[in-house]
């Protein structure tokens, strides 16, 4: 939103005193977020009021034109290039000597005829976006009169963050801008001067059909309109505040929600004389003035004449009771609706304008008498024959009243962290326009209307406002008090950093983060169904994912081109089964031919990393899986008897749109009960003082049959005197597979003899046998 | 015969300081004593030679023996002490290890550890969220403009993507009461289109405290000694009213500016100022709904943009590199 720092001094007392161009840094800590000040009417100089009496066509253009003009001291000879110049038109004329846009004005020939100066356009002195001509002025004015001193062209224009004040509706209009700047700086607001005609007119006839969203409607006909030109100083404003002038009528409605920050309509009385508020009909249409026709629901509040549409309430008039240029008598409407109403009746049209964004601010309802009586008070100065076709009717069926607050002081301390002095509080309060009764332990305070609507409810709201007011430069940093209670500590995080620091550190992974969601293109493309959980509104990238290890399978998409082999990893959420799960997924990629390198890779890091990180030796088992993964190669990872996880192979026809030369194995791991895994104590054994005996034995199997059967087996032949048993070679010759395993015998209480080493072979030898295995005997 | 032993043990004697290692010394004593060896060769050809010979050279083969044994072993001991020869070139460069961590991990890692130190516990806290805990329970009421479609996630099952880590204040409070300290560092989502600036999945860090009497000058305290040691420089931090409907009074928190420390530059379009964190005390409605009881307690909470600090840590000009799987950004933040 833009302010202009003039109107704000209209509105502060002794604003003179005030610097409104370095004011706004305070303004920013104590109130709302200001994104640019900025001075307008500073690229020129040397311009004065002049008036055209003479005017010939230039003898060598069809263009230019040949001037005489007065400044009020003497005549100038000046070529003027604008189509509208005439004999009698006052204009702005800059002198030899002036300066515009760092140019020096001098005299010079054009085509061969001197010219002493130039007449300057609205947009060469910045206030309009008007080039098309030279700027005209009323015919009353002053001649030779330094334009800035008639014209409010020198102005300090704030641009205000319009997000920072979203539960301020008081501040969406000068007024209220000015009331806290005079708080700031310790100065009195001056009261609105406002029209006060006595009336005893007939009251329009006005009806409220929804109370609960429309709080409060007055209407007032308003007749003998004979001048609708803006005066000038109002152009200025309006262009400087980001807004096109039209005529006085709606430029009126725009300066006083500019100023007060209440919306103003004005539609023309011959089509508008029997208003009511009521909800649409679902389905209607409404053409409104931007002559967009647009469909109604049941929920927008619109404003009808004779059962007929004339305003989408609150957001936009019609285009049938536009103002024109020959309208002479309105209706001026000044209201005040349900914030929300106003909000999703805009959002749903599409359609947010500056009234729709003030009123789902919650405006007061107090403020609409005031944006009349302003209205007409500036509408008579320009047309002192106006006259009332009406009186100021108002229908407010529940009248907004002010809030009391009790604030106690023991809070009020709490907060500041120091005890705030009685008389600083009032005056801060008063200062806002709150009324302050001090009683011993407590405030009591009446807040005014324009602040209760929505943003000073409760005590903490008063808190804000003593706090800002006080300054939140002149608080004191003060340490939190020391509490040496054990936390109740949550371990997913830090756990969650400890195995990304050893895949980074100790296995060179790169740390990936993706979306929730699964690519909707990527899983058309390596052709897999995903269902679950949707996003809501949205017809692509809409399934949240239920497989951390698809996320990871686009990742390397993405960089298969520029990467050799990938390696990467993400702790991220997915959805399964309704419900958030956290997962790690970890992706290897390899060529082809190195799948078994690759593969028992991912099994040793997923093995390693919870021996080192939780001291655990997980087991493997063939399984199954998703069916973009080749089952063959599935693996659970199985740790304390609970699937941890698994190892996947993706397979060729899904990693084959990736790469045909590389495979893509993943380790997917349930983090969620990797956390709650407790790591295992380290158990110390005593070393033993007897020698130790290595015992290789060779085993026959079959080529096809996996390790994991043989072990099986193997696994049940014990003996008390086994320290270790490890797996040394697996050779293949000629369909016959040779494992090689070592155990490590001994004892703690003696050096083994050759008799009991002999028993352990030959119980050794009978148990392979016994289980149809045989052995290689040297 | 004695010339040709003569040069034997000029050969023998001269080969034998060349001994370097264990190999070496294993090949000159097969050359010099070994089965096909020239002094092998002699000694069975002794069978052949006259009586005289027999003994003059019999000893004489023996002892040679023995010598070049003993040359051999005492030239192979004494190149043990010796320093290895350099064989290989030294001034090669070092192999780039490639492991990475993503930059937002790396600050959620900095800023826990901070806030670990002043007592904070670090808590977790679900994506997928309901309605009560992202709005209803932090007193953001139905008619709020963040409840409508535009901004948020909503899912087909009635839940929704979290809008900010602040849920996880009031699962917190109902979890363990108070006092407490904690945060939350994690993921949060909303509708928006993306581009340099705006990503639709982000990280926030959620910071909340409740005691007995909490203060406006504690924020201040947490706040300012948290981003000296992220930023590892001195940082001036302001408050300036914000509005979030959760805390009473809301604060912007903005930080002197890392670039110009506060004189003005682009990147704090000349103000010195740098948003970069909304908080506040939190508001009372939020703890009732919780159950703790306002009267007792008072507390602060923020939530400050990791992604954010990420950036201007690290100087990321585009958001949209953290969440592209890109390697080539992400692979550079392979600090151990």
């Amino acid at each position: 939103m833009k302010i202009s720092c003039n109107v704000l001094k209209k509105h502060i007392k002794n604003s003179e005193k005030i610097d409104f161009y370095s004011i706004w840094d305070t303004f920013t800590i104590r109130t709302a977020e200001v994104e640019k000040v900025e001075k307008k009417g500073m690229n020129f100089d040397g311009v004065v009021t002049a008036k055209i009496i003479e005017c010939e066509p230039h003898p060598k253009s069809n263009k230019l034109s040949v001037l005489k003009v007065d400044n009020g001291k003497k005549q100038l000879q000046i070529v003027c290039g604008a189509p509208n110049v005439k004999v009698g038109l006052i204009g702005a004329l800059i002198q030899i000597g002036g300066h515009i846009d760092d140019i020096e004005i001098s005299a010079r020939p054009l085509l061969g005829i001197d010219s002493y100066g130039m007449m300057c356009s609205g947009k060469e002195l910045g206030i309009s976006d008007d080039h098309t001509g030279i700027l005209e002025l009323p015919a009353n004015t002053k001649l030779g009169v330094n334009i800035k001193e008639i014209l409010p062209i020198e102005d300090i224009i704030v641009e205000i963050d319009n997000k920072s004040l979203t539960n301020r509706p008081d501040l969406w209009g000068h007024y209220g801008i000015a009331r806290e700047i005079a708080a700031i700086t310790g100065n009195s607001l001056l009261p609105l001067e406002l029209d006060d005609t006595k009336l005893d007119k007939k009251d329009l006839k006005i009806k409220i059909n929804n109370p609960e969203l429309c709080y409060r409607y007055i209407g007032t006909k308003l007749e003998k309109i004979e001048n609708i030109n803006t005066p000038m100083w109002m152009q200025i404003f309006l262009y400087y505040a980001g807004m096109r002038s039209i005529n006085l009528i709606v430029d009126l409605t725009n300066y006083v929600m500019l100023e007060l920050g209440q919306p103003m309509h004005a539609f023309d009385a011959n089509i508008v004389n029997e208003i009511e508020i009521g909800l649409a009909n679902k389905g209607d249409k409404f053409t409104t003035l931007d002559g967009n026709e647009r469909t109604l629901t049941n929920k927008d509040l619109m404003i009808k004449n004779g059962g007929k549409y004339f305003a989408v309430a609150g957001v936009m008039g019609g285009l049938d009771s536009e103002i024109t240029d020959n309208t002479n008598s309105i209706v001026l409407e000044s209201a005040s609706f349900e914030a929300s109403t106003i909000r999703k009746t805009a959002t749903s049209l599409g359609l947010r304008t500056e009234a729709s964004s003030r009123y789902e601010k919650s405006l007061d309802p107090n403020l609409t008498m005031d944006g009349t009586k302003r209205f007409i008070k500036l509408l008579k100065d320009e047309n002192p024959n106006l006259e009332f076709g009406s009186n100021i009717t108002d229908v407010y069926p529940k009248i907004f009243k002010e809030k009391e607050i009790i604030l106690d002081k023991k809070l009020l301390y709490k907060y500041m962290n120091f005890e705030i002095e009685d008389s600083i509080v009032e005056n801060i309060l008063n200062l806002l326009s709150f009324k302050v009764k001090i009683l011993k332990d407590r405030f009591k305070v009446t807040v005014p209307t324009f602040r209760a609507t929505k943003d000073v409810a409760i005590a903490a709201d008063l808190i804000e406002e003593i706090a800002r007011l006080y300054g939140y430069e002149n608080y004191n940093e003060v340490p939190l008090n020391m509490d040496l209670t054990f936390n109740n500590n949550e371990t997913t995080y830090e756990q969650e950093y400890e195995v990304k620091e050893y895949l980074v550190n100790k296995h060179n992974f790169n740390e990936v983060n993706t979306y929730l969601w699964n690519q909707t293109l990527f899983l058309k493309y390596i052709d897999v169904l995903v269902d679950n959980v949707k996003l809501i509104g949205k017809n692509e990238d809409n399934i949240l994912r239920d497989d951390l290890s698809l996320s990871m399978l686009e990742s390397a998409y993405i960089n298969t081109k520029r990467f050799e082999n990938i390696r990467i990893f993400e702790i991220g959420t997915i959805i399964e089964n309704g419900e958030n799960k956290r997962s790690l997924s970890i992706l290897l990629s390899g060529d082809t031919g190195d799948l078994k390198n690759i593969y028992n890779e991912a099994k040793s890091i997923a093995y390693h990393l919870l021996k080192t990180l939780k001291n655990i030796k997980p087991i493997f088992e063939l399984s199954e899986s998703k069916n973009y993964y080749n089952n063959e190669l599935t693996q659970n990872i199985i740790v304390n008897n609970n699937v941890l996880g698994q190892i996947n192979v993706f397979n060729r026809n899904i990693s084959n749109n990736i790469n045909k030369k590389k495979c893509f194995v993943v380790i997917n791991i349930n983090f969620d009960y990797y956390s709650q895994i407790n790591k295992e104590n380290i158990i110390y054994n005593e070393v033993s003082k007897y020698p130790i005996t290595n015992l290789d034995y060779t085993i026959l199997s079959k080529r096809g049959e996996y390790y994991q059967e043989f072990e099986k087996i193997i696994d049940n032949f014990t003996s008390p005197i086994i320290i270790k048993r490890e797996l040394v070679d697996i050779y293949i010759e000629n369909d016959i597979k040779k494992i090689t395993i070592r155990y490590t015998v001994g004892s703690k209480e003696k050096t083994l003899t050759s008799e009991e080493l002999k028993d352990f072979k030959e119980k050794f030898i009978k148990f392979i046998e016994d289980n149809d295995l045989s052995i290689i005997l040297e | 015969m004695k010339e040709q032993l003569n040069d034997l043990v000029k050969r023998a004697s001269e080969e034998a300081k060349k001994i370097t290692n264990e190999s070496e010394y294993l090949n000159i004593k097969s050359k010099y004593l070994g089965k096909k060896s020239e002094l092998n060769t002699y000694m069975s050809n002794i069978k052949n030679m006259n009586s005289d010979d027999k003994k003059l050279y019999g000893p004489l083969f023996n002892k040679l023996k023995k010598e070049f044994d003993n040359l051999f072993t005492k030239y192979y001991e004494e190149s043990l002490n010796k320093n290895e020869i350099i064989t290989f070139d030294p001034t090669l460069p070092v192999k780039e290890v490639d492991g990475s961590l993503h930059p937002v991990t790396i600050v959620a890692r900095d800023v826990t550890n901070i806030l670990k130190k002043m007592g904070f516990m670090v808590l977790d806290g679900p994506e997928m969220e309901s309605e009560y805990f992202n709005f209803e329970a932090l007193n953001i009421p139905a008619t709020h403009p963040a409840r409508d479609m535009q901004d948020t996630y909503w899912l087909d099952n009635g839940l929704l993507l979290r809008t900010h880590t602040s849920p996880v204040q009031a699962r917190a409070m109902q979890k363990y009461g108070a006092p407490i300290k904690m945060c939350v560092p994690g993921r949060c989502f909303r509708n928006e289109d993306l581009d340099a600036s705006h990503e639709n999945t982000f990280f926030q860090l959620e910071g909340m405290v409740i005691d007995e009497n909490i203060s406006i000058s504690n924020i201040l305290y947490v706040m300012k000694g948290m981003l000296r040691e992220v930023f590892k420089q001195d940082i001036e931090v302001r408050l300036r009213p914000g509005f979030f409907p959760f805390v009473e009074p809301g604060f912007e928190l903005d930080c002197s500016c890392t670039i110009c420390g506060g004189k003005g530059c682009p990147t704090c379009k000349d103000t010195g100022w740098i948003e970069l964190c909304p908080c506040g005390m939190i508001h009372p409605n939020v703890f009732e709904e919780s159950g703790i009881d306002s009267k007792v307690y008072s507390g602060f909470a923020f939530g400050l943009g990791l992604t954010r600090l990420a950036m201007m840590k690290y100087k990321i000009n585009d958001i949209r590199y953290l969440n592209s799987s890109d390697l080539r950004h992400l692979s550079q933040f392979n600090i151990r």
